[in-house]
């Protein structure tokens, strides 16, 4: 097909943006916005005429529960590790949904009335022997959430991860408190287990793993860095 | 739909690219009740929209750092994500989604209240619904079907009752005269 003839891509954009593509050409048009801007102009043209007939439905109100549904998955797809995303059957099972959506509101309510900010209290810093740290790590009050943040810039290759370990306090094997971000910061709800560890534990851990997390649960590359945790005052 | 600047969601967006969850989480306060009017329109029921909604504001999460940082497109971007997210999921199923006559008469009317006090978007609302007056009924019907009911041609051909092949010059024409008159 020549893409040069304007008249041909605006035909194909205007039948991107509604839906007629089949399956092939319409993966075959993203593809060629991704490569010539004018197919990405076209496209982003009729994406604009035909928006007013969306921004002028009437808006639906989702579930409670959907907001910390989604939570939950971009804290297992993003810098979370390597946990897949329940499939559509789970998510659509509703008692679940409902348990945390009531949830989700106890939580909200709690916030609301003891505290607008959760307070966020030192954990550790995170630097490699005689550097500049690398990353701060802290937590909420009662230890539910981490909060991580990048404080230079962190350089490894695509193909590995830095990985954040919890060292229980009288031994034991370390637990992974998820991957560290390269650039940013993020917060991290934590479970009950690695919640009660934090809280007793002495000290921190970074291992260099395969990306996406250490495929056995334990720390598998060098320890970079071990960092004591701050008392809480 | 709140009114938030489209530099607001913007700015948000590019947020989201640094991975901040306070900021996706914004967006959904913002977004999500109007993504999901278009998904339960195109989907048909509260469940698989409410899904789809989910998977939508992941990719949005982690297709920020995509996001064309064109000024004010903050909005058309989300919608093009979720309404890819409900076609994918369309195409994928049977062909169960059967329209009565009222619904078909419905996809021949334009809505016509826009967000309360939005003078951007009632100028463009109104210029594509003066537009899409001018077009044939059949053509209006064919193109409302498509964009809001997420129907490829051969199930609007089975909808209406028409062959294939009048459909699609039907869409065709519809979108000609559609650009046309936008452009004019």
């Amino acid at each position: 097909m020549n893409y040069e003839r304007p008249e041909l891509l605006d035909r194909l954009a205007a039948e991107y943006v509604l839906g007629l593509l089949r399956y092939g050409a319409r993966a075959r048009f993203e593809r060629l916005c991704g490569e010539r801007p004018p197919a990405l102009a076209a496209r982003q043209r009729w994406e604009d005429r035909l928006l007013p007939l969306s921004l002028a439905l009437a808006p639906v109100t989702p579930d409670a529960g959907r907001w910390s549904q989604i939570e939950r998955a971009i804290d297992a797809t993003s810098a979370g590790g390597a946990a897949p995303r329940p499939p559509a059957a789970a998510r659509r099972w509703w008692p679940l949904a409902l348990a945390a959506g009531l949830l989700a509101i106890a939580v909200l309510v709690g916030r609301l009335t003891f505290w607008s900010e959760p307070a966020w209290q030192p954990v550790a810093l995170l630097a490699p022997a005689n550097a500049a740290p690398l990353w701060r790590v802290e937590r909420s009050a009662d230890a539910a959430q981490i909060k991580i943040r990048t404080l230079a810039p962190v350089t490894l290759g695509a193909a590995q991860s830095y990985e954040l370990w919890v060292l229980p306090s009288g031994g034991g094997n370390p637990v992974s408190l998820g991957l560290l971000p390269r650039q940013g910061g993020l917060e991290r709800r934590l479970t009950p287990t690695q919640r009660s560890l934090l809280l007793a534990a002495r000290q921190v851990a970074v291992s260099v793993e395969p990306a996406g997390g250490s495929p056995t649960g334990l720390p598998t590359g060098p320890v970079v860095i071990v960092a004591p945790i701050a008392r809480a005052t | 739909m709140p009114t938030a600047d489209g530099n607001e969601l913007d700015d948000l967006l590019r947020r989201c690219a640094r991975q901040d969850a306070s900021a996706l989480q914004a967006l959904y306060a913002h977004a999500a009740p109007l993504l999901l009017a278009v998904l339960v329109r195109m989907l048909g029921t509260r469940a698989a929209a409410e899904d789809a909604l989910q998977d939508a504001f992941i990719r949005i999460w982690q297709q920020a750092g995509q996001f064309d940082r064109i000024k004010g497109r903050a909005m058309a971007w989300m919608v093009a994500i979720a309404r890819n997210r409900a076609i994918d999921l369309q195409r994928a199923r049977r062909p169960t989604v059967l329209l009565d006559a009222a619904e078909l008469a419905a996809a021949e009317q334009l809505r016509v209240e826009g967000p309360a006090e939005n003078v951007e978007f009632d100028a463009a609302h109104a210029a594509l619904r003066r537009c899409l007056e001018l077009l044939g009924g059949a053509q209006r019907q064919c193109l409302l079907l498509a964009y809001q009911r997420g129907l490829t041609q051969e199930r609007i051909a089975l909808a209406i009752g028409q062959p294939l092949g009048t459909v699609k010059s039907w869409v065709r024409r519809g979108l000609q005269s559609l650009r046309a008159c936008m452009e004019s």
